[in-house]
């Protein structure tokens, strides 16, 4: 059914087809000017390296054609072509990305793979720093399918990996290495003084804790006159309070932002904090007394449409 | 009886139970029992042979984690085992078939037959219906192929005259084929979103993509590259649309720009909105992939030809002339910068 044994005539046409030249010369003035490809020029007198033009008058003798100069034949421009195969995507570059990490992927397969959790950390390109490296707008829902493959090459067993695969992954990677320095814990310094931080709504206060007789001083004042209110004094204290340790050392604050309620609980973690540094024995007491668990609520914002946050506009019939 | 009794033995289920199965290791392990006097072990005799991994071999074993040494012991056997056994002969390798070897079995085996449900039908299609059955149109495989050899005919022609072919399958599952016969084509490929205005608005949306001035052997020019500024963007000379029921806009903006188009066109699509229907099953990835790889084989036979061709010294199309490329974009004339110095 789908291949007839041909009859005479289309075995005729066949063999013509094949014997004879592959393009048909065309005669210029009858070639169809409508249409051209991209890459063609406005049509102009016929390539003279190409096909010799024969002259008028008709000559007997066979010339032999002129010899191709094959070193200036590769200089000549062709044509204008994209690129990359995915130019008409109008984001070549990361697409040719994504295929050649499949092919990677696929390639490598077979090889065994360590647990998600054990592959070495890498700090990939944030989307930003990769719109940069490929100079185009790639969206964050491309970006994060990359991010998956690339994790899922990294999986590869590292004593393992193909070098192949180690250089096409190391491209995507962010200058310098973020998870090479080590956290070093805080402990007190020369002089005794133990440093920290803390924060509260949107207060910020830094202590230093020396060993001492229980003075305190808040932004080179006394306690009582930041503090009014005794409820505040005792909250900015709690941490020594709790412990029993109020006599025992003395406090330097530094508090800025926000209002007697966030400065005084700011304080509180930053004591606690600062108090660990000296005894790190008291961080159960601590945690239990509520001194050095953050707080990290801040105030919502208001969104276009309510009142404030979360509250609307009350109904109304027109 | 026995026989019964053999089955349970080796049953999976038996092995699987902790306790110690009643089945002699010696049917379960290839090792030998008896101690041979031969010590060479299978991985140090055997130099690795077809492994990817040429690097990290010269480790020591005592660095190694249990999985690597696992790995490489797991590669060491196969290795040596590689050799023996039955030799395989006329195994399927999954080369696109070309368009003279299509065979409308080919395309039965692919399903390129089944149409959609009657009610859906575009009555347009009715001369590629063979009939109808269980209230599913069915298209005529022969002229399924007669159409297939003919836009196969249209991709060689073009790729032969140094056209760039776009190769459009937007549908989940047809990238790869997609991207395979553009390799094979050398063509272009789009198996996502089809940025509308990508051909009537290029400027804006392809124009920071690279082109390249190339010469008859497809290698790259790098002294016409400050040239290349400001050209009008590269459009495609034909449109190969595996799914043209979700790319209307592309096929749309190709008619705009006199770009030929060839689509599969099911029981239920337009087959006016392409140049070249091939009436065929577009919702089987089986059926496009064989379409695809068909025009991708074609595309290759064309590319082969050009480059013979170029080999010879002659082009088969209209070639740029470099004169035409160091002209100014807008004008038309030759740039300032030259003028200045001719004077």
């Amino acid at each position: 059914m789908a291949r007839h044994a041909p009859n005479g005539i289309v075995q005729a046409m066949q063999l013509l087809r094949l014997q004879g030249t592959p393009y048909r010369r065309v005669i210029p003035s009858l070639r169809p000017t409508a249409r051209f490809y991209a890459t063609e020029t406005e049509p102009q007198t016929p390539s003279t390296e190409a096909l010799p033009e024969q002259t008028a008058e008709p000559q007997l003798e066979v010339r032999p054609a002129p010899e191709i100069n094959f070193a200036k034949f590769q200089q000549r421009p062709a044509r204008i072509v994209p690129a990359s195969r995915a130019y008409f995507s109008g984001n070549p570059r990361f697409i040719d990305h994504v295929l050649n990490l499949e092919h990677l992927q696929q390639k490598y397969a077979s090889l065994p793979q360590v647990p998600a959790g054990e592959a070495p950390r890498m700090a990939w390109f944030k989307l930003a720093q990769f719109r940069d490296f490929v100079g185009e707008a790639v969206p964050v829902k491309k970006y994060r399918s990359l991010l998956k493959l690339l994790q899922q090459l990294n999986r590869i067993e590292p004593g393992i990996a193909p070098q192949e695969v180690r250089t096409a992954i190391s491209v995507f990677l962010r200058p310098g290495n973020p998870y090479a320095k080590e956290h070093t814990p805080r402990e007190v310094d020369e002089n005794g003084c133990a440093r920290a931080k803390g924060k509260r709504k949107t207060s910020t206060a830094v202590v230093q804790l020396v060993e001492g007789e229980g003075e305190v001083l808040v932004n080179g004042r006394s306690i009582v006159d930041v503090f009014p209110r005794v409820d505040d004094r005792e909250k900015a204290l709690w941490a020594l309070r709790s412990t029993e340790r109020i006599d025992k050392y003395n406090v330097w604050v530094r508090v800025h932002g926000g209002g007697s309620t966030g400065q005084a609980e700011a304080i509180t973690l930053a004591i606690g904090r600062a108090l660990m540094l000296h005894e790190p024995g008291l961080k159960p007491v601590l945690r239990k007394a509520g001194a050095i668990t953050v707080d990290a609520r801040r105030v919502e914002r208001k969104k276009p449409g309510h009142v404030k946050a979360r509250k609307m506009p009350t109904w109304v019939k027109r | 009886m026995i026989v019964r009794q053999f089955g349970v033995r080796q049953s999976r289920q038996l092995l699987a139970l902790s306790r110690r199965a009643p089945v002699s290791a010696r049917f379960l392990s290839t090792e030998t029992a008896v101690e041979t006097p031969v010590t060479s072990s299978p991985e140090s005799s055997v130099p690795s042979i077809n492994s990817p991994l040429e690097s990290g071999s010269t480790q020591s074993k005592q660095s190694l984690t249990e999985s690597e040494q696992r790995w490489r012991k797991w590669e060491a056997s196969k290795n040596a085992f590689h050799k023996l056994g039955s030799t395989t002969k006329d195994s399927y390798e999954p080369v696109p078939l070309s368009a003279s070897e299509i065979t409308l079995e080919h395309l039965l085996a692919a399903g390129t037959h089944m149409g959609h449900s009657t009610s859906r039908w575009n009555p347009q299609n009715s001369r590629y219906i063979f009939g109808i059955r269980e209230g599913v149109h069915i298209i005529s495989l022969d002229v399924t192929a007669a159409y297939l050899r003919r836009a196969a005919k249209v991709v060689e022609e073009v790729a032969a005259r140094g056209g760039i072919i776009l190769f459009a399958g937007t549908r989940k599952g047809q990238k790869r084929s997609v991207v395979g016969a553009a390799h094979l084509a050398k063509g272009y490929h789009i198996f996502e979103r089809w940025i509308p205005g990508s051909l009537t608005n290029g400027e804006q949306i392809l124009g920071h993509c690279e082109t390249k001035v190339v010469n008859a052997f497809d290698e790259e020019l790098p002294e016409f590259k400050n040239d290349l500024q400001d050209r009008p963007v590269v459009k495609p000379d034909l449109v190969v649309v595996l799914n043209p029921l979700e790319n209307v806009v592309l096929l749309h903006e190709c008619g705009l720009n006199n770009v030929p188009t060839i689509g599969i066109i099911d029981t239920d699509a337009d087959p006016t909105r392409v140049t070249y229907p091939i009436p065929a099953n577009d919702d089987s990835l089986r059926s496009t992939d064989l379409i695809a790889g068909v025009l991708g084989r074609a595309g290759q036979a064309g590319q082969n030809r050009r480059l013979q061709d170029a080999k010879d010294g002659k082009f088969s199309y209209q070639p740029v002339s470099a004169d035409w490329l160091r002209l100014d974009p807008f004008t038309g004339m030759p740039l300032e910068a030259e003028q200045q110095k001719k004077k």
